[in-house]
């Protein structure tokens, strides 16, 4: 929408990024798709096969930014993408929350009544304490603030990979209108 | 007449191509940062 904006305010057309490999970005999140966003298929994934295809998925997608790195943005991207792939993989496969993070997100009660260790819902996150998640500052800490109408916990990662897609949307270079 | 219309033809073509590279643009951007972030929303508990 800025980008477009700007486009707009300087009589040019927008241009999506020119993304190179487009399939891989594909066959990578596909994958994350079955694991968390389908129901059908997320509900009888075993948690070790869901881990080991979010770490596979991540490391693809980080070939994928890799290969596209001249474009804006995308270092800050895959600065992000290298953060959060870091804490996923010495964790077990899937992103730490700690109990008290979690409990800002769903009922108190609800998060007492999970097994520490065990994985938030459907998510890709687990349940960790603090000072038994490893790189803990890179983990699922931060809380939007309460005003916000969605509820969500992120980490710094998430904080760099939306500042990267940001930062690629809204300063794509413009060309001039043309018939 | 005759000239315009081959023209209105390769224009429509034009843009109906950018169009589609646009999604398929913004589609990628989505599941990068889908695929790459993880901030949990109610971690599927709720909702």
């Amino acid at each position: 929408m800025v980008g477009s904006l700007n486009a707009y305010i300087k009589k040019q057309v927008f241009q999506a990024p020119d993304f190179k490999i487009t399939w891989l970005a594909v066959l990578a999140f596909a994958p994350q798709f079955f694991a968390f966003y389908l129901p059908a298929t997320r509900e009888w994934m075993p948690d070790l096969l869901v881990a080991m295809i979010l770490v596979t998925s991540q490391v693809l997608l980080l070939a994928f930014a890799y290969l596209n790195r001249k474009l804006v943005g995308m270092w800050v991207l895959i600065g992000g993408l290298v953060l959060n792939l870091a804490v996923i993989s010495v964790n077990g496969g899937f992103m730490p929350i700690s109990p008290e993070t979690a409990s800002h997100l769903v009922p108190a009660a609800l998060v007492q009544s999970m097994p520490l260790e065990s994985r938030f819902g459907k998510s890709k996150d687990i349940l960790l304490l603090p000072e038994n998640t490893h790189l803990e500052w890179l983990a699922d800490r931060l809380i939007a603030p309460q005003w916000f109408p969605l509820q969500v916990a992120y980490s710094v990662g998430d904080i760099l990979i939306a500042t990267g897609a940001f930062w690629m949307l809204a300063h794509q270079p413009l060309k001039k209108e043309s018939l | 007449m005759k000239n315009k219309l081959p023209q209105l033809f390769v224009f429509s073509q034009k843009i109906d191509r950018k169009k589609i590279q646009m999604i398929f643009a913004i589609l990628a951007l989505a599941m990068l940062v889908l695929g790459a972030g993880a901030p949990a929303i109610g971690g599927g508990v709720i909702g």
